[in-house]
C-alpha cells in the first residue's frame, strides 16, 4: 500500500543515461510497450468517461446488486445502491489517475527542491534538510496521510496533497545524491566560471542531467499514490463526492462473499493500472541504464 | 479422563454442570473418543471451556463501567459486572434486580426502593442502600445524561441499609425506566468515595454485584469475565465464562460467526448486506427482541439558520423528494421501519404513525422550489448545498449518497462531506458550520429523555452534542415538552406528545426517516440471551449454552 | 572486536543524529495534531450520543484540553524527560502500558512479515538473476510485479476467503483463541496459526520489492572486477553466486529494508484492520480517530526508535557482509 513510496530499485541507479538510440530502445522493450498500452487504454477511458457514461456515476440508476451481464443496460452490474459499475470503473479511472499523477507531482516538486538545494549547496543547509527528510521518512507514511486528511477533509485535493507530502523523501534522497555527484563535474564548473547564478545552474544545468532516475521513480510513485488512495478509501477516508476504485472496493468489500465482483472488478482495474505503471518504470529503468543493456 | 476432557472440548457443549444419565454419558464418551481421534490434530484450536459464551464488539470499550462514558461498547459490557436497581421487560415494565420492590408516591415526587438483602460486592464487602444513594448522587454529577435524568432529584435518603428513598422537586414520569444496569449503574461507594470518577481504576478492573466477575482485559484484543460463584441470583449465571472479543471489520465479524469463534453480538453486528446469506446458515439465529431500551431514529437535520432552509418551502421540497421506502429497502436492506415522527415506532404508546403531510412527490417538490424563487440557473441546478453525515454507522454514508441522488432530481446539487465523529460533532454542534446533516439519535427509554433535547429551544446549546442542532424554536412545542416532562398522568402525557408530533411534522425542522431494526445475532447453541429490554446489554445471568 | 567497536561508534553516532529527529517528530506532530478538528471530548460525547455542557467541560478538564497548547506541549515534553509517555485519559491508562500491550503483537507481525519478505524476496531475486532474461526469470518477474501491484489488503481479503472460509485451515482474524487457556507449545502454535495470513498479506508487497532489488543488484555486482577475478580463479558458478554476488547484492537490499521498517508499521494499519490484529498500527489509527494524541505520539516515538535501532543493526550487518565498508 502506502509503503511503495519508499521502495524502488531506482535508488541504485544513479547512472547517467544513454544518449542515443533511445526511441528505438524504448520500443524494443515488449514489457514497456505493454505497460504503455495498458496505461494508454486506461487514460483514454478516463478522458472519454463523460462520453461513454454521461451523467453522474454516483446516481442510483438501476436495481441494486445486479450481476454482470444480467441486464444489457448494466454490462458490469450494479452495486448495493444501484449504481452502474461500468460507469463507476470508467469515471474511477479518472479519479485514480488524477490522484496518482497529482500526488506524484507534489512529491516530485518538494523532493526535487529539497534534494537539489541540499545536494548543490551542501553544508548547513544540506545538514538541516537531511534531518528534515529523515524526520518525514521515520514517520510511517500512511499514518501521516491519515492525519493530514483528518486535518483537512477527504477531498481529492487534500488526499493528493497528503500523499505527496508523505512521499517526497524518496525523491529528495535520490536528487540529493545526483546533485552531489554532478556538482563537481566539468560542465558545472564551466557554468560557474561563466558566472551563471545558482538558480540557473541548479535548474538549467544540473537538473536535466539528474532527471532520468527521477523519472523512473516518478512512475512508481504514481503507482504508489494510487495504491495509497485505495487503502485510504478502504478505511472509509476517501472523497465521498467522486467514485474511485478504492471507494468501490471499500463499498463492495462487505459483500465480498455474496457479490465478489464488486471488489474484484475495481481491484483488478487498480492492479492492472499499477502494473502498467510499474512496467513503464521498469522499461525506463533499463533504458536509462546502459550497463544493464549490455547483457 | 484425559480423553473425556478432550471430548468435551470437541463437543463444545459439555454437560451442564451436574450429572447426566449414565447412558448418555457413555455415548458421549464414545463420541468423544471418535471425535478426538479424527480431530485431535486441531484439538488445541478449540476453546477448552465448554461453557464459554463469546460476545463480539466492533471496537474496544473505552471503559468497563458506563458511569462517565456511555459509548455503546461500554454499555455492552458494563451490566455484566455492575448492576442497576431494576431490569425491564420487552415493553419496558420494570422488574426487580438489586431492588426487590419499589413504590412511587401518588404525586410522583417520591420513589422508594427496597433493596435485596445479602448481596455482596465482588471484593466481599456488603452492598447496602448507601452504595445506591452514593451512585445516584455521583451519576447526577458525572453521567453524560445524569444531569438531565436526575434533574428533579432534590435528595437521596437512606432510612435503613435496605431502603433507598429518592425525593424529587417535580414528578419525573420517565424516571422509573432509568434504573437499568447500563443507564444507572450502582457502583461501590467504598471504591469511588473521594476519587475522580472518570479516572477511577474501577473503570478498568470493575468490582460489582453482578453475575460475572472481571478477570482480564487484553487491550485491543479481548475481555474475559468469569462466573461469580457467590452471585445473589444463584444458581445463575449458567455459564462459566464470558468472553468479549473486538473485531473491527464487519466482514471479519461475519466470518467469526460462521466459524463459531464468536457466539453472539447485538445491534446488528454484521453488515446488513450479509444478513440474507447468514440467515440461511443453520447454526445462526436472529433475534429482534432485546432492543427496546434504545430505539434509534435516523434523521435529516436542516440547519434552520441556513439561507435556503430558513424557507419552509425548501424543507417541504426536500421532504417531497425523499422516498422512505427506498431508504428502508435499499439503504437498510429492509431492516428498518419507516417513521415520520421523531418518536420511534418502537415506543408504541407515544409514537404517532400518521404519515408526513409532505409525501414523496417530485413534481410538488419542484413546484415549491419554483415558488420559493429558486429557479434553475443553468437549466438544471437551482442551488448547491453540502451534506454532512454522522460517520458512526455505514448506513449514514449510504443514506447521504441516496439523498444526494434524490435531490439532484429536483435540481438541488449536493456535495457530501466526510469526516470522523469528532470533526462531525464539532462542526454541527460547536461551529454550526453546516447546511444539513444525516444524523441519528436514540429515543432511549422515553421521549422526554431522548427526543426533547432535539426540539426544545432551551436545548440549543453550542458545544453540546446531540442537542437541538436545527436551532428549532417554537414556544408551543417548548410548552408541550416541558409539560410532558413533569406530567404524572400517563394518558395526558401521551396526549401532549401526540400534539408535539403533529406540530413538528408540520414545521419540519428536520425529516425523520426510519428507525433501524437492531438484530441480535447468535449461535443456535446460545439460549435466553434477550430476556430483557436491553437484551445483550443486560447482565446475561440467564444465558445458557446447549 | 572490530564489530563491537563499530557497534559502539554506530550507536553513538546514530543517537546524536537521531535525537533532534525524534524531538522534531514529537514537536511537529504535536502541533500538527492541534489542527485536527474536534477533540477527545467531542469523540466521547459523539460515541455516547448524549452530553451536557457540564460533562463536556468536565471531560476537557480531565483531558487537560482546557490549557493553552504550549503548556500542553511543555507538559508532554516534561513527561518525556522523565521517561514517561504520558497518560491516555480515554482509556484511563498510562500510554506506556497501552503500547506495551500491543508491542509484542506488532513486533511479531512486523518481524515475521519482514523476515518472510526478505527470505522469499532474496530467494526469488537470486533465482531471477540466475536465469536473467530467460523464461523462468520473465515468468517470476511478472508474478513478482503482480504482487507489487495488487493492494495488500485485497490480497488479505482473498486469502481469508480461500484459507479460512473455503478451506477452513486457518483462523480469519484475531491473534489467539480467546479463553483457550493454552500454555507452552500449544499457545505458540495457536499464535502462529493466527499469524500466518496477516504476515503473508503484509509481506507480499515487500517480497516483490526485495526480489526486484536483489535481481538488479546481483546483475550489477556480477559485472564487477572481483567477480571476474573469482571466475578467473576457477571458482564454480554457484559458489560465486552465493559467496560473492549475493553477499554483495545484499547490501543495497538491506539498506532499503531498513528504510521500510518504519513503513511496515504504517502499512500494517490496513492489514491489521482486515485481520483484527491487535497491533500498533490499529492503535495509532484509533488514536487519531479518538483524538487521543498522547497515544499517537507514543506510537510515533516508538516506531522511530525501532527504525533507528534497525538501522544500527543493518549498519553492523553491512560491516559483516562487506568488510571494506567503513563507518562513515
Amino acid at each position: 500500500m502506502s509503503t511503495n513510496m519508499t521502495s524502488l530499485p531506482v535508488t541504485l541507479l544513479a547512472v547517467p543515461a544513454a544518449k542515443n538510440g533511445r526511441l528505438s530502445a524504448f520500443l524494443r522493450q515488449p514489457t514497456f510497450v505493454a505497460g504503455l498500452l495498458i496505461l494508454g487504454v486506461v487514460m483514454t477511458l478516463a478522458c472519454v468517461a463523460d462520453l461513454l457514461y454521461p451523467g453522474d456515476p454516483q446516481d442510483l440508476v438501476g436495481p441494486p446488486l445486479l450481476w454482470p451481464f444480467q441486464k444489457t443496460e448494466f454490462q458490469l452490474g450494479t452495486d448495493s445502491l444501484g449504481r452502474d459499475i461500468a460507469a463507476g470503473l470508467v469515471h474511477g479511472a479518472r479519479v485514480s489517475l488524477i490522484i496518482g499523477f497529482s500526488a506524484a507531482s507534489i512529491g516530485l516538486l518538494i523532493g526535487t527542491l529539497v534534494g537539489a538545494v541540499g545536494g548543490y549547496f551542501g553544508g548547513l543547509a544540506d545538514n538541516v534538510l537531511v534531518r528534515v527528510t529523515e524526520l518525514f521518512q521515520t514517520v510511517p507514511a500512511f499514518l501521516l496521510v491519515v492525519v493530514i486528511v483528518a486535518i483537512g477533509e477527504p477531498s481529492l485535493k487534500v488526499i493528493a496533497l497528503a500523499i505527496g507530502i508523505a512521499s517526497w523523501p524518496t525523491i529528495a534522497r535520490l536528487v540529493r545524491a545526483q546533485f552531489r555527484s554532478l556538482r563537481e563535474q566539468d560542465f558545472v564548473m564551466a557554468a560557474r566560471s561563466l558566472g551563471y547564478s545558482d538558480t540557473r545552474i541548479i535548474f538549467v544545468e544540473i537538473l536535466p542531467n539528474a532527471l532520468p532516475p527521477v523519472v523512473v521513480t516518478a512512475s512508481v510513485m504514481v503507482a504508489g499514490a494510487i495504491l495509497t488512495e485505495t487503502g485510504l478509501s478502504f478505511l472509509n477516508m476517501g472523497d465521498p463526492n467522486v467514485v474511485s476504485w478504492g471507494s468501490m472496493i471499500g463499498d463492495g468489500r462487505e459483500m465480498l462473499r455474496t457479490a465478489w465482483f464488486l471488489t474484484a472488478l475495481p481491484g483488478t482495474a487498480t492492479a492492472l493500472t499499477v502494473l502498467a505503471l510499474n512496467l513503464i518504470g521498469d522499461g525506463l529503468n533499463e533504458i536509462f541504464n546502459p550497463r544493464m543493456r549490455e547483457r | 479422563m484425559t480423553i473425556e476432557r478432550i471430548g468435551q472440548r470437541q463437543n463444545g457443549c459439555g454437560p451442564a454442570r451436574g450429572s447426566l444419565p449414565e447412558s448418555r454419558r457413555t455415548t458421549r464418551w464414545i463420541k468423544s473418543v471418535l471425535a478426538s481421534t479424527v480431530l485431535c490434530a486441531g484439538a488445541w484450536l478449540t476453546p477448552a471451556h465448554a461453557e464459554t459464551a463469546t460476545m463480539v464488539l466492533a471496537t474496544e470499550p473505552p471503559t468497563l463501567v458506563s458511569l462517565t462514558n456511555v459509548a455503546t461498547t461500554a454499555l455492552a459490557v458494563s451490566g455484566k459486572v455492575t448492576e442497576g436497581l431494576l431490569e425491564y421487560n420487552e415493553d419496558l415494565s420494570p422488574e426487580p434486580l438489586l431492588a426487590t420492590s419499589w413504590n412511587i408516591s401518588p404525586d410522583g415526587k417520591e420513589y422508594s426502593f427496597k433493596l435485596r438483602e445479602g448481596v455482596r460486592w465482588h471484593d466481599g464487602k456488603p452492598f447496602t442502600a448507601a452504595d445506591a444513594a452514593f451512585s445516584i448522587n455521583l451519576l447526577k454529577k458525572v453521567h453524560p445524561r445524569g444531569r438531565s435524568t436526575f434533574a428533579n432529584v432534590t435528595s437521596v435518603e437512606v432510612p435503613d441499609p435496605q431502603t433507598l428513598v429518592i425525593k424529587l422537586s417535580q414528578p419525573a414520569p420517565y424516571l422509573i425506566k432509568a434504573f437499568a444496569s447500563t443507564e444507572t449503574p450502582i457502583v461501590p461507594k467504598h471504591l469511588y468515595e473521594g476519587t475522580d470518577a472518570a479516572s477511577n481504576p474501577n473503570g478498568n478492573t470493575p468490582i460489582g454485584t453482578g453475575p460475572f466477575k472481571f478477570k482480564e482485559w487484553q487491550r485491543g484484543n479481548y475481555i474475559v469475565y468469569e462466573r461469580n460463584p457467590d452471585y445473589w441470583g444463584k444458581p445463575d449465571p449458567k455459564i462459566d465464562r464470558l468472553v468479549v472479543k473486538f473485531i473491527p471489520d464487519a466482514a471479519a465479524r461475519s466470518i467469526a460467526f460462521e466459524s463459531g469463534s464468536v457466539d453472539f453480538g447485538y445491534r446488528t453486528p454484521v453488515a446488513l448486506s450479509d444478513l440474507d446469506r447468514l440467515k440461511s446458515l443453520p447454526n445462526l439465529k436472529f433475534e429482534t427482541k432485546g432492543a427496546s431500551y434504545s430505539y434509534n431514529v435516523t434523521r435529516l437535520e436542516f440547519n434552520l439558520d441556513n439561507q435556503y432552509f430558513r424557507d419552509k418551502r425548501v424543507r417541504e421540497a426536500v421532504a417531497h423528494a425523499i422516498d422512505r421506502k427506498v431508504i428502508v429497502n435499499t439503504i437498510h436492506y429492509g431492516y428498518a421501519t419507516i417513521t415520520y415522527s421523531p418518536i420511534a415506532p418502537g415506543l408504541k404508546e407515544f409514537h404517532d404513525p400518521t404519515p408526513s403531510p409532505y409525501a414523496y412527490d417530485l413534481k410538488a417538490a419542484a413546484k415549491l422550489l419554483d415558488e420559493a424563487g429558486l429557479k434553475p440557473t443553468d437549466g438544471k441546478t437551482r442551488f448547491r448545498l453540502t451534506l454532512d453525515f454522522n460517520p458512526i454507522t455505514t448506513e449514514g454514508r449510504r443514506l447521504a449518497e441516496y439523498i444526494r441522488a434524490s435531490l439532484a432530481r429536483i435540481g438541488i446539487a449536493v456535495d457530501l462531506r466526510a469526516q470522523d465523529i469528532s470533526a462531525f460533532v464539532k462542526r454541527i454542534y460547536t461551529d454550526r458550520d453546516f447546511d444539513f446533516a444525516v444524523n441519528g439519535a436514540s429515543n432511549l427509554f422515553d421521549p422526554t429523555v431522548g427526543v426533547q433535547r432535539l426540539y426544545w429551544s432551551k436545548s440549543f446549546v453550542k458545544g453540546v452534542p446531540f442537542s437541538n442542532a436545527t436551532h428549532y424554536s417554537n414556544p408551543e412545542v417548548d410548552r408541550l415538552l416541558e409539560q410532558a416532562a413533569v406530567e404524572n398522568d400517563p394518558k395526558t402525557r401521551v396526549g401532549l406528545f401526540k400534539k408535539f408530533q403533529d406540530i413538528v411534522a408540520e414545521d419540519i425542522p428536520d425529516l425523520n426517516l426510519v428507525s433501524p431494526t437492531f438484530l441480535t445475532l447468535h449461535n443456535a447453541k446460545i439460549h435466553d440471551l434477550a430476556t430483557t429490554a436491553d437484551g445483550a446489554e443486560g447482565n446475561l445471568a440467564h444465558l445458557y449454552v446447549k | 572486536m572490530r564489530l563491537l567497536s563499530r557497534a559502539g561508534k554506530s550507536l553513538s553516532r546514530t543517537a546524536i543524529q537521531a535525537l533532534p529527529v525524534v524531538l522534531g517528530i514529537v514537536v511537529l506532530n504535536f502541533l500538527l495534531l492541534q489542527l485536527v478538528p474536534g477533540d477527545a471530548a467531542d469523540v466521547i460525547a459523539g460515541e455516547s450520543g448524549s452530553a451536557t455542557a457540564e460533562t463536556m467541560a468536565a471531560l476537557r478538564k480531565q483531558f487537560g484540553l482546557d490549557q493553552p497548547v504550549l503548556i500542553q506541549l511543555a507538559n508532554y515534553l516534561d513527561h518525556l524527560a522523565h521517561l514517561s509517555l504520558g497518560f491516555s485519559p480515554r482509556y484511563n491508562t498510562p500510554v506506556g502500558d497501552l503500547i506495551m500491550s500491543r508491542l509484542p503483537f506488532t513486533l511479531l507481525l512486523m518481524l515475521s512479515a519482514f523476515v518472510l519478505s526478505l527470505v522469499v524476496g532474496i530467494a526469488f531475486g537470486a533465482f531471477m538473476a540466475a536465469f536473467a532474461r530467460r523464461w523462468p526469470d520473465r515468468a517470476l518477474s511478472l508474478f513478482v510485479l503482480i504482487l507489487y501491484s495488487a493492494p495488500g489488503f485485497w490480497v488479505g481479503l482473498m486469502i481469508i476467503v480461500l484459507f479460512s472460509v473455503k478451506l477452513g485451515w486457518l483462523p480469519s482474524g484475531g491473534a489467539m483463541t480467546v479463553g483457550a487457556d493454552l500454555t507452552g507449545l500449544a499457545r505458540m502454535g495457536d499464535l502462529l496459526t493466527h499469524l500466518v495470513l496477516p504476515s503473508i498479506s503484509l509481506a507480499c508487497f515487500f517480497t516483490a520489492v526485495y526480489a526486484r532489488l536483489t535481481r538488479s543488484a546481483m546483475l550489477e555486482v556480477e559485472r564487477q572486477d572481483f567477480v571476474r577475478a573469482a571466475e578467473a580463479k576457477g571458482l564454480g558458478p554457484f559458489a560465486i553466486q552465493m559467496r560473492h554476488v549475493l553477499r554483495n547484492a545484499l547490501i543495497p537490499v538491506t539498506t532499503v529494508a531498513g528504510l521500510h521498517l518504519g513503513n511496515l508499521l504504517g502499512g500494517a494499519i490496513v492489514v491489521e484492520t482486515v485481520f483484527g490484529w491487535p497491533g500498533m498500527g490499529r492503535l495509532a489509527l484509533d488514536a487519531v480517530m479518538a483524538r487521543d494524541f498522547n497515544v499517537l505520539l507514543g506510537v510515533l516515538l516508538l516506531s522511530s526508535f525501532v527504525v533507528i535501532v534497525a538501522n544500527v543493526l543493518i549498519d553492523l550487518l553491512h560491516a559483516w557482509l562487506d568488510p571494506r565498508i567503513e563507518s562513515v
